[in-house]
């Protein structure tokens, strides 16, 4: 069957002044429809940039991205707009997202004005509040204004908004990090059942590698622009082959103090590197306890070293002696 | 064994245009020599203003304190004066702060500032205090300390820079550490590098550190007691293992339900806390928890409980525990 | 801690009922933006005072006229210069009209002109910061530029073209001449206002997030971007009333103003210039003190608004 939606080699390049900062350096997967897939890494990744250039927000530097067999980016600013109606985002920060100055009602029923949908005052307020209704939200919150609310409450309005075209696929940009911790429970429920109720697809983009791991059905790993490793939620965490992927679970804390205090964990020297004119070979050069001369000169490619799992690394079949 | 600080009964408001709302609204805990304990607890909860209180580093207006005592080493600090606070400031508690770009001069070189903090708490001159600014930034693994101690905090990254600030807090061998949030804004695999940090320097200068953090995992792997509050109250506390294996109130359960971990299959929601907590410009009456509280009885709503104990150090607040209420349960199964 | 007394029974521990639990309700009351700026206004007492004055005079400018039954053009040539009593509570001029009613006739005009300039200024300003602000980086710094050199004429010299250019019988300027002067190139400093708040205010996430549904810039602009700048657009309006009230009183004593009989507080001046260094200096004064009234009260009400509108001293 088909992807809904294909990304080939894309890439984003920033020109800061004093380098080329290669947010994104070339980054190929697929995403079915029906189905979440994780993108997780740390600062300067790339993993917000890659999610807002796929609904082009931002113009590629490079690469294509096919929905529905057409490369979005080839499309003309009117077709763009027709297209848009299927690629939503759900952004991170709940207090900056929304108009301050707009109403509950205003702000869900933009992209109804926008493309001119309803016809008539009362078929746009039926809209917003089925919406609002969808979110969990009610009619008595429809006239007041974002400061208003809570973070959780306030994230469900970007959810709604994003939902009034009846979009296919979402980019969940970071939805959860800037909420507490029992409001992102809600959030997380709040998008699965919508997968379920409505058949959308999402991109979750994320550091919370927990939360990643439970809502996801694929995982790909992003470091310094590339993608270390891709797989199976379930597969990645138990076994991790890439060196990085390793560290990151490893680094995770557990919250279970007995689990947690007898752990053997692998600790990365230094900081995550600036993307500014990254090094030459595999981009975890630096940091890697296993790297060769070969890992310096030559950019691994992403390889299928197991059913559905792949990996960027030269010495993955070494490192995992005893799973592969 | 004496206590580092003890904490009786704080209460402490915000005078606001709405009126005054009460951020802490009487608390009680003691941390002991060496001991680590974490205030966990979400947004609005007031743990931040309850750390911030016992530096005195509260905006007064419009923070007031409503009553209550801090005790350090015995002494009341709420009865010092502005010059008395900053002998202890820096010097015997010290603090470090979730966002190290707001906490660090940006137009002064790292090494001047650690100088300058070594300075007003000892009497070194000039050269010395730079030869240990460059043994203090060794201290918490600052590569090339030498050549950074002459950079900017801008060319440093968000990890180095929180170092910099455990560096600048550790500059007088503190008594106290009060770390607020201090891994919230880094990446999780320098988060665990500056978690390790923090526990060496533990050990090595015999400190007590209170960790304030919404993230069950960092308390799991730091501390050895936990204070859990909610809306401006302390509900539970206890050591480590009490509550996460053993825990008493509501709150606390559902809160370590809401998180997911690594068994919990896909097709189970995650067990979320519906609604969020209450505004503290109308302080509820009961039990703050009411309204979200899938285990609410009818004395819950207007009474607030009282501290049921379940064992030595670990007590919660919550009308479940009280011995009625076993035996109302009791009856309810029985009659049912 | 006070323990409440009361008796603890059985009962008291069956479960709550779910509709006595609400977690969602929003407890606190809702304040708008707008009205919680005229709440902090309303605190400002001076901010008031130039409310006060500001109104009085609008007032006054289209009802003084009437008060005391003079006409503006009514001449007395027995009570030419006469100083203010009883009658004539402000005196009379060189031309024996009543001084009173001349006055807020001339209120009138200058709080006209005054108004329509920084109207003029608001109009062309925001449609310009804002077209420079949404525009690509070229075009920008190109609407700048022109933006500057056409501020840095002096707006003297734009008058005396400009009367001449639609030169009509007589001395002085028509009405028309002197609001296109003020505002001719008094729009400048609102567009930089406006350009800079854009450049601010594009790249807000909200701005994003409407991208991402398909908005263009100008849905944009006029949804996202104008509304959330009202506020220092309406500080500047209202600073810029005093400027051009000045502006115009200059050029009016300078002999540039409107014609006769039109007359604004600044072509009174000028006409009770020459009264002054044979004691009839009221006939200055009054319509200085005036002016300066005018001026104050808006300045202290756009200081005001000001403040009320940083959201740092919101409480």
């Amino acid at each position: 069957m088909n992807p809904l939606i294909s990304v080939r080699n894309l890439k984003k390049h920033f020109d800061v002044g004093e380098g080329m900062l290669k947010a994104v350096d070339g980054i190929s997967f697929d995403i079915h429809e029906g189905e979440t897939f994780g993108l997780v890494g740390e600062s300067g990744c790339g993993k917000s940039t890659a999610g807002r250039t796929m609904i082009r927000l931002y113009e590629p530097t490079e690469g294509e991205l096919l929905f529905n067999g057409q490369n979005v980016y080839e499309l003309s600013s009117r077709e763009m707009k027709e297209v848009r109606k299927n690629f939503q985002m759900i952004f991170q920060d709940p207090y900056a997202c929304l108009n301050p100055r707009m109403t509950v009602e205003d702000i869900v029923a933009e992209p109804l004005d926008i493309h001119k949908i309803c016809h008539s005052k009362k078929e746009r307020r039926k809209r917003v509040m089925e919406l609002l209704e969808l979110v969990g939200l009610g009619k008595e919150h429809a006239m007041r204004f974002p400061h208003e609310f809570s973070g959780g409450q306030r994230q469900r309005v970007g959810i709604a908004r994003a939902l009034a075209l009846n979009p296919k696929f979402i980019v969940c940009d970071e939805p959860i990090s800037a909420l507490d911790v029992s409001i992102q429970a809600q959030v997380v429920n709040l998008l699965k059942d919508l997968q379920a109720k409505l058949g959308l697809t999402y991109l979750f983009i994320a550091h919370d590698l927990s939360m990643v791991r439970y809502i996801s059905d694929r995982v790909a790993v992003m470091y310094l622009g590339h993608i270390m490793e891709l797989a199976d939620s379930e597969e990645l965490y138990n076994t991790p082959l890439h060196p990085y992927t390793k560290a990151l679970l490893s680094a995770i804390p557990i919250p279970n103090p007995k689990e947690q205090r007898n752990r053997h964990r692998i600790m990365l020297e230094g900081d995550v590197p600036s993307p500014i004119n990254p090094p030459q070979g595999c981009r975890f050069v630096d940091r890697c306890m296993y790297a060769t001369d070969i890992c310096r000169q030559k950019t691994p490619r992403l390889e299928e070293v197991k059913t559905g799992h792949h990996v960027a690394c030269h010495l993955v079949k070494e490192i995992n002696k005893e799973v592969l | 064994m004496g206590k580092v600080l003890e904490v009786k009964d704080l209460k402490i408001s915000f005078k606001t245009f709405f009126g005054e709302v009460e951020a802490v609204r009487g608390i009680s805990f003691d941390v002991g020599k060496r001991e680590t304990v974490a205030i966990v607890g979400e947004s609005g909860c007031g743990k931040s203003v309850t750390a911030n209180s016992i530096m005195q580093l509260l905006p007064m207006p419009p923070a007031f304190f409503k009553g209550g005592e801090i005790l350090f080493n015995g002494e009341n600090l709420l009865d010092k004066t502005e010059k008395e606070m900053k002998e202890i400031r820096g010097n015997q508690i010290s603090m470090v702060f979730q966002d190290p770009m707001t906490s660090l001069n940006p137009t002064m070189k790292i090494g001047d500032q650690i100088v300058e903090g070594l300075r007003e708490h000892r009497k070194l001159t000039q050269k010395e205090a730079e030869q240990k600014a460059i043994e203090m930034l060794d201290l918490v693994a600052v590569p090339q300390p030498e050549k950074r101690i002459h950079q900017y905090p801008h060319e440093f990254s968000g990890g180095m820079r929180q170092r910099v600030m455990i560096a600048l807090a550790m500059v007088s061998t503190p008594q106290l550490l009060i770390a607020d949030e201090p891994t919230t804004a880094l990446d999780v695999t320098v988060q665990a590098q500056i978690l390790e940090l923090m526990k060496t320097l533990q050990d090595r200068l015999d400190m007590s550190i209170i960790l304030i953090t919404h993230d069950l995992g960092v308390v799991a792997d730091m501390s050895d007691r936990v204070i859990v509050m909610y809306a401006g109250q302390i509900v539970e506390q206890g050591t480590v293992d009490d509550i996460f294996y053993r825990p008493g109130h509501p709150y606390t359960r559902r809160l370590l339900a809401s998180v997911p971990h690594p068994n919990l299959s896909k097709d189970e929601p995650l067990q979320a806390i519906e609604g969020s907590p209450p505004d503290l410009y109308v302080p509820p009456k009961g039990c703050a928890f009411y309204d979200r509280c899938d285990r609410a009885m009818k004395i819950c709503k207007d009474h607030m409980p009282e501290f049921i104990s379940h064992g030595d150090s670990h007590c919660s607040r919550c009308w479940l525990h009280h011995p009625m209420a076993k035996q109302v349960q009791d009856l309810g199964k029985e009659g049912a | 801690m006070m323990k409440e007394e009361f008796t603890i029974s059985p009962d008291m521990f069956l479960p709550a009922s779910e509709e006595d639990r609400d977690a969602e309700k929003i407890r606190r009351p809702s304040i708008d933006y707008w009205p919680d700026v005229w709440r902090r206004l309303k605190q400002n007492k001076l901010a008031m005072v130039g409310l006060i004055i500001i109104v009085v005079m609008s007032i006054m400018s289209f009802v003084g006229t009437e008060i005391n039954g003079f006409k503006y053009y009514e001449q007395h040539y027995d009570l030419i210069n006469s100083h203010p009593d009883s009658v004539h509570w402000f005196g009379t001029d060189e031309l024996g009209r009543d001084l009173f009613t001349r006055v807020w006739y001339g209120a009138r005009y200058s709080l006209f002109i005054g108004f329509m300039a920084a109207l003029l200024d608001f109009v062309f300003g925001v449609l310009y910061g804002g077209i420079a602000g949404m525009a690509t980086r070229k075009v920008d710094a190109v609407m700048m530029r022109i933006a500057e050199i056409i501020y840095s004429i002096p707006y003297l010299l734009i008058v005396i073209l400009l009367s001449v250019v639609f030169s009509t019988s007589g001395q002085g300027s028509s009405l028309f001449v002197m609001i296109l002067a003020m505002s001719l190139t008094g729009w400048v400093p609102m567009a930089l206002l406006v350009r800079g708040q854009v450049l601010q205010l594009k790249e807000s996430e909200y701005v994003l997030a409407a991208e991402s549904l398909g908005a263009d810039h100008r849905w944009i602009l006029k949804k996202h971007i104008i509304p959330n700048t009202l506020g220092p657009i309406l500080v500047n309006v209202t600073l810029s009333i005093p400027r051009a009230i000045f502006a115009e009183a200059t050029l009016s004593f300078l002999g540039l103003g409107l014609q006769a009989p039109k007359s604004s507080l600044g072509t009174l001046a000028n006409d009770g210039l020459a009264g002054m260094a044979v004691g009839h200096s009221y006939q200055i004064l009054i319509p200085a003190i005036f002016i300066s009234l005018i001026m104050f009260g808006f300045n202290v009400l756009g200081d005001g608004l000001r403040d009320a509108l940083d959201p740092r001293l919101r409480q």
